[in-house]
């Protein structure tokens, strides 16, 4: 017993190890961001967009998708008297549109993040419901990844109390730890 | 060394098993989340009113800041969303660790009602996964908890570098293991390369 659980305790560590340096490498990066400085490059262009092709916000987001090297979720459509405005959004990159169909004239401002920040969009990331796919499959990681922390908990405990010799002080450290953080958890949600 | 290392993943584990346990259940849930725009608030679960004076030559925002100082609301995170109701009516929403709270002033009456949205336990271990030492209600033990949700974020980063060290050193030529290890890699990078 204590074989088999010590290689799922294994093989749930490498097959999620990624995704938790993810988590904790961008856990970080929100904890001490006014401490870092974290890198955003800005590009702005100007497209011209026939306006057959522009009929809709979406048919236009599709134009510049399929034509135009943009990738993501269309969101925040909003008309701005004649411009429409919205926002072509994946995990670290974030292009805003606004086009005026009087001139066919499309401006793209693109705003693209350095790694640490891509990170925290990466675990801020959630739901199934993105058109952009990868998005998606980046929650479906963060469900499996989720259950796979809760197993390698469980897992580790078991494997914990296995070792006879560690049994009195780690049952010190985690009573210590459950006490406090249990007890702050029933005081902030009965206060 | 190893004995070390092993005693660092073990106790760093057993320390934190709560948070991880939080941020597990927080993890599953932030999935099937409703998109932008879907999410509709709890109903309203109870209600509170207190005398205040407004004063008259104050604007809306300063005014609702007063309010939102008066209230003193438990687990508080800030206010957003000041307007006017149909009634003409200041109100505005607080945000709370434990749910959302509708505030308005009656100014008539000279009184603020609160109208209490409690979270689901769900929503409520949501909010406490995002604590840490500079993010936090000013409630004690929120900050309490906040400290704690911080320590076991560094103590997860040193698992799983320690956990990857015992790996390596007590078993190195596992060939399942090093065949899993390179497929998540491979696999982590064609998404990280699929996303930018």
């Amino acid at each position: 017993m204590f074989r088999l659980m010590r290689n799922v305790h294994l093989i749930l560590g490498l097959l999620f190890f990624f995704y938790a340096m993810l988590f904790a490498l961008s856990s970080l990066t929100i904890i001490y961001r006014p401490m870092l400085k974290l890198r955003r490059d800005s590009e702005e262009r100007t497209l011209q967009v026939a306006t057959e092709k522009a009929i809709t916000p979406r048919a236009l987001a599709l134009e510049l998708m399929q034509h135009h090297e943009m990738k993501g979720d269309l969101r925040d459509i909003k008309q701005d008297g004649e411009a429409i405005r919205f926002v072509i959004a994946r995990p670290g990159t974030q292009s805003d549109v606004t086009y005026w169909p009087s001139t066919a004239e499309a401006k793209i401002k693109t705003h693209r993040e350095g790694f640490l920040e891509t990170l925290v969009h990466l675990h801020t990331n959630h739901g199934l419901w993105h058109d952009f796919l990868p998005a998606n499959a980046w929650s479906l990681l963060s469900l499996l990844g989720s259950a796979g922390l809760l197993l390698l908990g469980v897992t580790g405990i078991y494997l914990w109390f296995c070792h006879k010799e560690e049994r009195v002080i780690g049952f010190v450290i985690l009573t210590v730890g459950l006490t406090y953080s249990l007890t702050m958890l029933v005081l902030s949600r009965t206060a | 060394m190893y004995d070390w290392m092993k005693k660092i993943h073990m106790y760093a584990g057993l320390l934190s098993f709560m948070a991880f346990v939080v941020w597990g259940v927080t993890g599953i849930q932030a999935v099937f989340l409703p998109a932008p725009g879907q999410w509709q608030p709890p109903p309203i679960s109870s209600q509170k009113e207190f005398p205040f004076e407004g004063g008259g030559a104050v604007d809306d925002k300063k005014l609702a800041k007063a309010i939102y100082e008066a209230a003193n609301l438990t687990m508080r995170g800030g206010y957003y969303n000041i307007r006017r109701d149909e009634a003409g009516h200041l109100a505005f929403t607080a945000f709370s660790w434990n749910g959302q709270r509708d505030v308005t002033y009656l100014e008539e009456q000279r009184r603020v009602r609160v109208e209490f949205r409690d979270a689901g336990l769900g929503d409520f271990l949501s909010s406490m996964h995002t604590g840490h030492s500079r993010r936090g209600p000013p409630d004690l033990q929120a900050r309490l908890w906040s400290y704690y949700n911080e320590f076991s974020t560094w103590a997860f980063l040193l698992m799983v570098l320690s956990g990857v060290y015992l790996w390596v050193a007590t078993r190195p030529g596992m060939r399942w293991a090093l065949i899993l290890s390179g497929a998540t890699t491979l696999l982590t990078v064609f998404l990280w390369v699929a996303t930018r």
